[in-house]
């Protein structure tokens, strides 16, 4: 950060286009200097940093459903405006992905929440990001409309690397959509900060499982690991591991173990490598006994 | 004082009257710097700033700056000859041919809007050549390092700060009591330990915030986020070479101070840049960022103590070695030096005492003042090594300190006769409140469980004689207006003064307003609201005043009574005569006196009290022993207890409860007096978890609130108990001794020992993160 | 620079103003309508000293465009107070001694207020974790906490 940050925004043009067409066409006109807005709890802070220098911000918050929550027998579907506080407010949420709406809670603090939204979350691609693990759990696809109108994209493999996701210039994501979480899922979603609440995450462990009788143990578990990797992260093997042995302590254990294996985390100031690979361990280990908990209650 | 206040008329003095600011406060309607209006003619200042910690400034070209369209300044240390400095004058308002800081003001420009003036700083092209830096002050004190202040021979100097020129060191403290040497031998058990206190930030929620103009006569009106008005006025006038006089400083309600709003700091660069644009006021805004880069720091020490006590525990000898990394300038620095030096024993009874207090210039952010003044550092180790003393000879730490801790008539280690203190009783009742001696089970079984204590003292640490003064003027209605130089910086002292003002004059509190805001040209003098001082010396002042009114209006109405003024008291707001029973509201002769009979004439008139006060008695300490008679006004004493919980899996400290006891003479308004005590308790806490501003070879890791994490509603204990101990200061208003500051300074301490008695493990250097604690407990195997 | 004209209330009072893009609510708030009861602490979302309702709910309104509030509905501190007679959260904290310098209080009061109108019975946990985003250096929070306790019971008194 600069010793000269910006005292207040720098210059942009807002652009609040009448559709989602107009918007598209803007964005890909203007490719490298304009950004879709959602909520903004990002943008204006790296652009007051100096980091991005859009030149355009095109608010999307209220074109074509992009406002809406709405749960149906498909699934649940959260547009790009849905604001973090109303997803942990919703009683379908609360019912059927209350993963989703613990991890949305732990983002920052409430006023920010009133702001912050999952599909700005997930655009972000930030490896710290709260609520992604739930999300890519859930088998989640993102709803894009481009220059050739609307496409599905499935968040697996969405994030890149830091900041960095598969949109192209034009791309605008309207929409999160979750499938029905499988048949008696539970999940948990546990995150270290420096502080007891409101901090960035040193390391943040998202656990989804449900019954499965294709899986030698009988459950099929999905872990998510954040900022300890450039990406989201998959802990692949401790997930097969789970899958193919007896649950149960030993086996949390191990797959913990296989988490930490599998994880990259770099030091920074919020944490060093060595303290993040043994608090993923250490929370892996918690979050599959609490959902194993919930699962077997 | 009212010798006869009726029982049913609640004394001021001791009521938890509420704040005299609050109503502003809660309505929006409270006006801090920021909030003051200039109207278009405002020009805004940004700042061209080092990126070097240190480096020769080779060339500046402004050129292109000033060609920027709504430019209407620039200006370099060119145009800025003069030093200026609090203790010692070492600092330019610029930097004029060498940066030692990063962030270290190259250069500053004023223009028509924030966003101009930002863009000007960027065109500006300054050339430097890098230097080696100094980023630890043991090295730093060494021959070997790059000298950063050539200069200081030429440095003007108060006579009780000793700059060694040659070197980088600005201040040696010294303390020289008893024989340390002989004394080794006699001890039973010794210990010897190494504290390394990193560098934190005041972090006001209201950054930094100036306003200056400058007319075409010179004269300068400068209005701030400020705790010192007055010291501002005298050290922007050192620097400009202007009379104090044309200097007018306007400091409305500050957003948080707790030292780095004290002496004068970016102030001045807002009126230098106003010089040059005379007849238009000139804003500078300190961003968030900027504040974490550039405002005070609370230096960083590096400590050796080496102290040891015989087979009954008693203290017999106390070595330490401070090397305090005060940072680019010192000219604050250096007395923080001085009082940690004269303070060096704690709050204990040692007859042989050595100390070396060294002020070191580094490349790294100006040190300056924050609440505690040295002492958390201090005492953060320090507590701990007789932690670790008591544990040696197996004695318990709450009797370890009941013997040795300082008492009325003790001779301390500056060889002064200790006032009476209730420091055992603190420790007594704090040591009780905690359940000293017992052990609650853990919450859970990945958890461990402990108690902690600390003691501390602290003096008021400033010149042998700053001056406090006051006025009380009766208005037509009754009430009283009371004008102080002291300033509310949140610390409630315009209540104190109000409830000061109601107990000398005999008038009920509702009657009583606070001149505000404060302006050097209307407000009494204060020499700064620092040091936890204005309790104690403005209150003394205020009480002059009022009982100075208070004798003007009973010689009045004796007068007009033909009574004795030994027979009238004014209780509630009344002239009363227990002789005669008569009585008079103050609203009948405030401004227009007392008509005599029959048509006769009037006597009296509006009333104003004056009142001020300066302590005289503090005497200098030879430069070598540090020994004189009184070396400081007084000391508050304490005692603060904490019991935490460690979680094992996480290394997470989490704070379950705490207790402060403090002996503040009288609390004049006991639901404040524990305010502080909370507040100081919660700040010194969040240093104790979380705080360190992270410098990598000069450079701030972490300048923002998401990096640099303070305490929040959630991670504060709900159980926060605030003892108060009432042993009266001799020459305070009813007995009264400050208590902002000591509320911070035993906290990390007590934090710490209650991690070791948790967990066994002494983790070293706050902050206690999660991180630290627990990667001490994997070295130790502690876990897996 | 693009400007926009936009119509908005703040504290129940109509205002048609002309707003440059970048500008933030609270800019406009502070600079625009000497609103300045709202504090800027660190522009950043971090601080929370400048919390305002927008529409009901809470927000930093640093990070909020003033532009976005087209149509919206801005409550400030100074919209706290009806008629002169305050909130009963501008009581309560004062009278649990839960204002000092006051900088961070107007966040603090429009936080509170935020949660009792969602809440009006919470927990001291609901408390602590609705406050989280209002940084206070002075008062240790504890107080601030017990202010919003015994808000909602006046409340529940008054109901």
């Amino acid at each position: 950060m600069s010793i000269n940050p910006h005292p207040e925004l720098p210059e942009f043009d807002y652009i609040r286009p009448a559709s989602l067409a107009e918007a598209s066409q803007f964005l890909a006109q203007h490719a490298g200097h304009a950004r879709p807005l959602s909520g903004g709890t990002d943008i204006f802070v790296r652009m007051r940093d100096g980091i991005w220098h859009d030149q355009y911000l095109v608010d999307v918050k209220h074109l074509d459903g992009t406002n809406d929550l709405t749960f149906t027998p498909t699934g649940l579907t959260i547009g790009a405006g849905v604001n973090m506080n109303r997803i942990i407010a919703s009683p379908e949420v609360q019912q059927h992905y209350p993963l989703l709406a613990q991890a949305c809670r732990r983002v920052a603090s409430y006023q920010l929440r009133t702001r912050a939204t999952v599909v700005g979350n997930i655009c972000n691609a930030s490896p710290a990001g709260d609520s992604i693990g739930a999300c890519i759990a859930f088998g989640g696809t993102l709803k894009v409309h481009g220059l050739n109108g609307f496409r599905d994209e499935p968040l697996q493999g969405f994030c890149l690397s830091p900041g960095k996701t598969r949109l192209q210039p034009g791309d605008i994501v309207t929409a999160v959509h979750l499938p029905p979480p499988p048949p008696g899922s539970a999940g948990t979603y546990l995150k270290l900060g420096r502080n007891t609440w409101g901090d960035l995450a040193i390391v943040g462990v998202t656990v989804l499982a449900a019954p499965d009788p294709t899986a030698a143990s009988g459950y099929r578990f999905r872990i998510l690991l954040a900022s300890v990797a450039p990406i989201p992260l998959e802990a692949v093997a401790a997930q097969e591991a789970l899958a193919a042995t007896p649950l149960g302590e030993p086996a949390f254990k191990e797959a913990a173990r296989l988490a930490a294996q599998a994880c990259s985390p770099i030091d920074d100031v919020r944490g060093s490598a060595r303290y993040r690979k043994a608090m993923v361990r250490k929370h892996t280990q918690l979050a599959l006994l609490q959902t194993w908990q919930k699962l077997t209650r | 004082m009212s010798k006869h206040t009726p029982p049913n008329i609640p004394h001021p003095i001791g009521d938890s009257v509420p704040r005299v600011d609050a109503q502003e406060k809660v309505t929006g309607a409270a006006i801090f710097a920021d909030d003051i209006q200039f109207g278009p003619g405002l020009l805004y200042a940004r700042i061209k700033r080092s990126p070097h910690p240190h480096a020769l400034i080779k060339r500046i070209d402004v050129s292109r700056a000033k060609a920027l369209p709504g430019v209407k300044a620039v200006v370099t240390g060119e145009d800025f000859p003069g030093l200026t400095g609090l203790y010692l004058q070492d600092r330019h308002i610029f930097c004029r041919g060498r940066a030692r800081y990063v962030g270290d003001p190259v250069a500053g420009v004023a223009a028509s809007s924030e966003a101009i003036a930002e863009q000007a700083v960027t065109l500006i092209d300054v050339e430097y050549e890098p230097l080696p830096g100094v980023f630890d002050p043991e090295f730093g004190a060494t021959p070997e390092a790059p000298l950063l202040h050539p200069d200081l021979g030429d440095y003007k100097v108060m006579n009780f700060i000793f700059p060694q020129p040659g070197s980088n060191v600005s201040n040696h403290f010294k303390i020289r009591k008893g024989n340390v040497e002989s004394a080794w031998a006699q001890c039973e058990a010794i210990v010897e330990r190494t504290y390394r206190i990193p560098h934190i930030q005041h972090v006001p929620i209201e950054t930094h915030i100036a306003t200056a103009r400058v007319e075409q006569d010179g004269k300068v009106t400068l209005w701030g986020s400020s705790q010192s008005p007055f010291a501002q006025r005298s050290l922007i006038a050192t620097a400009l070479g202007v009379s104090p006089s044309d200097v007018q400083v306007i400091a409305p309600y500050v957003g948080g101070g707790f030292g780095c709003k004290a002496g004068v700091s970016m102030e001045a660069l807002a009126v230098a840049i106003a010089t040059q644009v005379r007849g238009r006021p000139v804003k500078l805004r300190l961003t968030r960022e900027e504040e974490f880069y550039t405002a005070f720091v609370r230096q960083g020490l590096v400590a050796h103590f080496k102290m040891g006590c015989d087979k009954e525990g008693r203290l017999l000898a106390m070595q330490n070695r401070l090397y305090w990394d005060a940072g680019a300038y010192t000219e604050y620095g250096v007395n923080i030096t001085r009082a940690s030096g004269y303070s060096s024993s704690g709050p204990y009874d040692v007859p042989n005492v050595s100390t070396d207090s060294y002020c070191v210039y580094t490349n790294h952010p100006v040190g300056g003042p924050m609440r505690g003044f040295g002492m958390p550092e201090l005492h953060t180790g320090l507590e701990q090594c007789i932690d670790e003393l008591a544990e040696q000879i197996h004695m318990d730490k709450v009797a370890f300190r009941r013997l040795n801790c300082i008492q009325g008539g003790d001779t301390i280690v500056t060889g002064m006769t200790m006032h009476p203190t209730g420091l055992n009783e603190c420790l007594d009742k704090t040591a009780a409140a905690i359940g000293w001696g017992h052990k609650d089970p853990p919450s859970a079984p990945n958890k461990r469980r402990g108690k902690g204590i600390a003691l501390m003292w602290k003096a008021p640490a400033m010149p042998p004689n700053p001056g406090s003064s006051a006025k009380v003027a009766l208005n037509e209605d009754g009430t009283v207006t009371v004008s102080v130089g002291g300033q509310e910086i949140g610390q409630g002292s315009f209540t104190i003064a109000a409830q000061v003002a109601a107990g000398a004059l005999g008038v009920p509190i509702e009657n009583v307003r606070v001149a505000t805001p404060l302006d050097t040209n209307y407000s009494p003098y204060e020499w700064q609201t620092v040091a936890s001082r204005l309790t104690w010396s403005m209150g003394n002042a205020v009480a002059a005043a009022a009982r100075d009114a208070r004798q003007q209006i009973l010689e009045l109405v004796a007068k007009a009574w033909n009574e004795k003024i030994e027979d009238l008291d004014i209780v509630d707001g009344n002239v009363i005569s227990y002789k005669s029973e008569e009585t008079i509201s103050l609203n009948k002769i405030a401004i227009y006196g007392i008509a005599l009979p029959n048509d006769q004439g009037w006597i009296g008139g509006p009333v104003l009290g004056r009142g001020s006060f300066m302590p005289t008695y503090v005497t200098g300490l030879d430069p070598e022993t540090g020994q004189g008679p009184r070396a400081v006004v007084h000391y508050t004493t304490g005692a603060q207890a904490v019991e935490v919980e460690v979680d094992m899996d996480t290394g997470k400290v989490q704070i379950l409860r705490g207790v402060s006891a403090f002996d503040v003479g009288k609390a004049i308004n006991p639901n404040m007096v524990r305010g502080q005590m909370e507040g100081g308790f919660v700040q010194g806490m969040s240093t104790a978890l979380f705080e360190s501003l992270q410098l990598k070879e000069g450079v701030l890791q972490n300048p923002s609130f998401v990096d640099y994490r303070i305490a929040t509603a959630t991670d504060v204990p709900k159980d926060i108990q605030s003892i108060i101990v009432e042993v009266p200061q001799d020459d305070g208003p009813w007995g009264a001794r400050g208590i902002g500051e000591h509320s911070m300074v035993p906290t990390v301490a007590a934090i710490a020992n209650a991690i070791f008695d948790a967990i066994g493990i002494r983790v070293g250097a706050p902050p206690y993160t999660a991180e630290k604690v627990y990667l001490a407990m994997l070295d130790a195997g502690l876990v897996e | 620079m693009a400007t926009h004209r936009i119509s908005l209330t703040v504290n129940g009072s109509t205002e048609l103003l002309d707003v440059p893009s970048q500008m933030t609510l609270l800019q406009m708030l502070r600079d625009k309508l000497a609103l300045t009861g709202t504090k800027n602490g660190c522009s950043a979302g971090e601080c929370g000293a400048c919390t305002v309702l927008l529409d009901g709910e809470p927000v930093n309104s640093c990070l909020v465009l003033a532009v976005e509030c087209q149509g919206a509905s801005v409550v400030t501190v100074e919209g706290l107070a009806k008629d002169g007679v305050l909130d009963p959260i501008q009581e309560t904290i004062v009278d649990h001694g839960g204002v000092q310098c006051g900088f961070c209080t107007p966040g603090m009061l429009i936080s509170s207020r935020a949660l009792l109108d969602r809440n009006p019975d919470p927990s001291e946990d609901d408390i602590r974790e609705a406050l989280v985003g209002n940084l206070c250096r002075c008062t240790g929070y504890n107080r601030i906490v017990d202010a919003v306790q015994d808000s909602a019971r006046r409340q529940a008194g008054k109901a």
